[in-house]
């Protein structure tokens, strides 16, 4: 079967500036892929251009086989957008922006009254349906802009950065959300720059850094490409003396790699357990205090710091 | 067209969800209107009123009055003399004119008899009662010696055989006399007062057809802010991504703008015609169409400001000074013959002046639909052009 999403050397400039520099990509039926990526990366850039939204300046992008530059209005019957930030209208209810919403997606009748009340139910915001928008925390805003990208049942889901700004159990809602509509047979494409939701929900992964598809593949696919190398995290008290420790720990043998973002020290090393004293040595001697040690397994994180030098959360 | 129908509807949500909202659309027109037409109700009697009190009793008094309001601009209240004084000094009249018992044919005839008129001070209306009673006494009077100088003359060629021969005579000269005065041209008739000639004004039709088109066309001329919200809390890219065709989206909001404003001149109308006794014309058709141009075409320039309007506060910031600008310099405040003959010609490139224009046309004038159709086209040709820019320069992004 052909892949529902094909991305073909996807460039975009805005005037001068570069915001995706020649990405390709595909997604089948049925999986949730993940777009991976720090700020700036250029992951709602490419969602724009996906979901028809902006021109690509170069590249070729098709939906269900339909391309988004000449054929938009049935790529848009195919797509579901949630966007990064919330849009909605305040002064509405959540049931007359999902009402005004379904029908923007050319629902009625009985249709749109169906949908709109699974929808209620799925984003359990049913006994808040005739408040207005206004008077919602961001939690429960961020669940109907979701709502809304779900109401026509699209085949393939763009979510970007869904989860941005909220607490750890309306985040918790959400990815488990994503889950159970990939289980009803929804494809999703889903960008982040939690490493832990990518991990948690996809299939595969893209690791988007400056524009630019830098590693794709299987989780396993990507971590193989670290190697079987651990990560050594210290959360180290914030100073001029961390920078040094972790040029130092360059120089332990046995390490590949090592970065600092803010108080957390990040070293990747084939046997985590064997470089710890020589660390701890180093840090005692540049007098660096230590609060915490923690040894993952090779994951997301690790691949980006591999691949870029740099934590993901810089 | 379901989907138009969506649009507009969120459209009219979105407007009325603030209660304020009232107030723009109905409250404050109204009240404007009311106010600057100086009250409601039916055409006001502009007479001015005189308190009469009539202590002669006498027939010559009785046509002393009757002469006085008979140049129609003086209303005359005959009241006892308290009552009279009391009306006078609560300023309820500005004139005051008192009678004395004395006044009978003779002694009028003799001019001995004073007439009491008392003035209101600094009152311009007291000099034209003051000019119209003693009209009124030389014409009583005159008809008086007319009669009785006929008598004289006619004792000189044939002197009367009885008292009562000699009263018939006097009574059949006077009224012969009377008749003659009656069909003589009016020596005193006010005109309405109005500053330069020729103006066509009647305060309640120019104030509710002025607070219409500017509070009509403000929020039309803010139309812009509507795109510019929809830009900036993301629901237009929102609606770029649905099956939904942007000149839809464009169309719709434009026209449901168009119709909340006929809504609202309706309602404005009607208040005219059931509250204020307005008749604004003969033809209903015309001054619909009329009204239709006039919210196009300010929807027109306001989707052209959506060029250089970047915020919604922006939006009805420039709208409502523009907007009150071009009603005041269309005429919509102040008669357009009041203004210089420089700002009257330059007004005919603002819409209001034709809008208003046309109101006055079909309200004060009588006119049809035939004659306002230069109007109808001008304001048409408005809409064409600014929708024509509005549309080639409206940024999606
Ligand atoms: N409208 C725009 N005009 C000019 N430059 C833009 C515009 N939008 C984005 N950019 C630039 O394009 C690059 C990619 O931005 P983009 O918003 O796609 O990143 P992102 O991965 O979504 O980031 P974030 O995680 O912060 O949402 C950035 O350098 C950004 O400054
Ligand atoms: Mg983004």
């Amino acid at each position: 079967m052909a892949p529902i999403l094909e991305v073909r050397n996807l460039v975009k400039n805005y005037g001068s500036t570069a915001a995706v520099k020649g990405v390709s990509f595909n997604i089948e039926e049925g999986e949730i892929f993940s777009l991976l990526g720090p700020n700036g990366a250029g992951k709602t850039t490419t969602i724009s251009v996906l979901s028809t939204l902006l021109a690509p300046t170069s590249g070729d992008v098709r939906v269900g086989g339909h391309s988004v530059v000449s054929e938009p209005m049935k790529v848009r019957n195919l797509i579901g957008v949630v966007p990064q930030e919330i849009a909605l209208y305040d002064d509405l209810t959540a049931h007359e922006n999902l009402i005004f919403w379904g029908q923007m997606y050319n629902l009625s009748g009985k249709t749109l009254t169906d949908r709109v009340q699974q929808v209620l139910q799925e984003i359990e915001l049913a006994d808040r349906a005739k408040d207005r928008v206004r008077t919602f925390s961001g939690g429960m805003k961020r669940r109907v802009n979701i709502g809304v990208g779900l109401l026509h049942r699209p085949r393939l889901l763009f979510m970007d950065e869904p989860t941005v700004g909220i607490d750890p159990q309306s985040r918790r809602a959400i990815l488990d959300s994503v889950k159970a509509l990939n289980r009803q047979g929804m494809t999703v494409l889903y960008t982040t720059h939690y490493m832990e939701e990518a991990q948690e929900l996809s299939d595969r992964v893209g690791i988007i850094d400056h524009g630019e598809l830098i590693a794709l593949g299987t989780q396993n696919e990507l971590t193989r490409q670290v190697g079987e190398n651990d990560a050594l995290v210290l959360e180290v008290g914030e100073g001029e003396n961390v920078r040094q420790l972790c040029e130092a720990a360059k120089s332990i043998p046995g390490v590949v790699e090592s970065d600092t973002s803010g108080s957390t020290l990040t070293i990747i090393a084939p046997e985590a357990e064997e470089i710890l004293a020589p660390v701890i040595v180093q840090a005692n001697a540049l007098n660096v205090k230590i609060h915490s040690v923690a040894i993952q397994e090779p994951n997301l994180e690790a691949v980006f710091l591999h691949l870029t030098g740099r934590a993901l959360r810089d | 067209m379901k989907k138009l129908i969506a649009i507009i509807w969120k459209d009219v949500i979105l407007r009325f969800s603030s209660p304020s909202e009232w107030l723009f659309f109905l409250i404050l027109p109204v009240v404007f209107s009311v106010i600057l037409a100086g009250g409601t109700g039916a055409p006001v009697d502009s007479r001015v009123r005189l308190v009469v009190t009539d202590h002669a009793q006498s027939p010559l008094s009785a046509q002393l009055i009757a002469a006085i309001e008979e140049t129609n601009s003086i209303t005359a209240d005959v009241l006892p003399q308290a009552e009279a004084e009391e009306e006078f000094e609560d300023r309820q009249a500005p004139a005051y004119l008192i009678i004395p018992a004395e006044l009978t044919s003779e002694a009028a005839l003799n001019g001995g008899v004073a007439l009491d008129l008392r003035l209101l001070p600094n009152n311009l209306n007291g000099v034209m009662v003051e000019q119209t009673v003693n009209t009124a006494i030389w014409k009583v009077s005159s008809a008086l010696r007319i009669a009785a100088s006929s008598v004289e003359e006619a004792e000189r060629i044939r002197p009367f055989e009885s008292e009562a021969q000699r009263a018939a005579y006097y009574d059949a000269a006077l009224q012969a006399a009377q008749q003659e005065w009656d069909a003589a041209p009016r020596r005193m008739t006010t005109v309405e007062a109005s500053t330069p000639d020729q103006i066509d004004y009647d305060p309640q039709t120019n104030s509710s057809a002025g607070q219409m088109i500017t509070w009509v066309i403000i929020p039309l001329l803010g139309i812009s802010g509507s795109f510019v919200y929809e830009r900036q809390i993301g629901t237009l890219r929102r609606m770029l991504v649905t099956p939904t065709r942007k000149g839809l989206y464009l169309f719709s909001t434009i026209l449901g703008n168009v119709l909340m404003a006929m809504v609202q001149m309706a309602l404005l109308v009607g208040f005219g015609v059931w509250v204020m006794n307005i008749h604004w014309g003969n033809s209903p058709g015309a001054l619909a169409v009329l009204l239709a141009a006039t919210a196009l075409a300010a929807a027109g320039i306001g989707t052209a400001m959506g060029a250089f309007i970047k915020t919604p506060g922006q939006a009805s910031g420039v709208a409502i000074m523009s907007g009150m600008l071009m009603a005041l310099l269309g005429g919509c405040w102040y008669p357009i013959e009041l203004f210089p003959p420089a700002i009257q010609n330059a007004s005919l490139v603002l819409p209001t002046r034709w809008a208003m224009d046309g109101i006055l046309d079909l309200a004060l004038r009588g006119q049809g639909l035939q004659a306002i159709l230069p109007h109808i086209g001008v304001l048409m040709g408005f809409a064409l052009v600014f929708f024509a820019i509005g549309v080639a320069r409206f940024r999606y992004e």
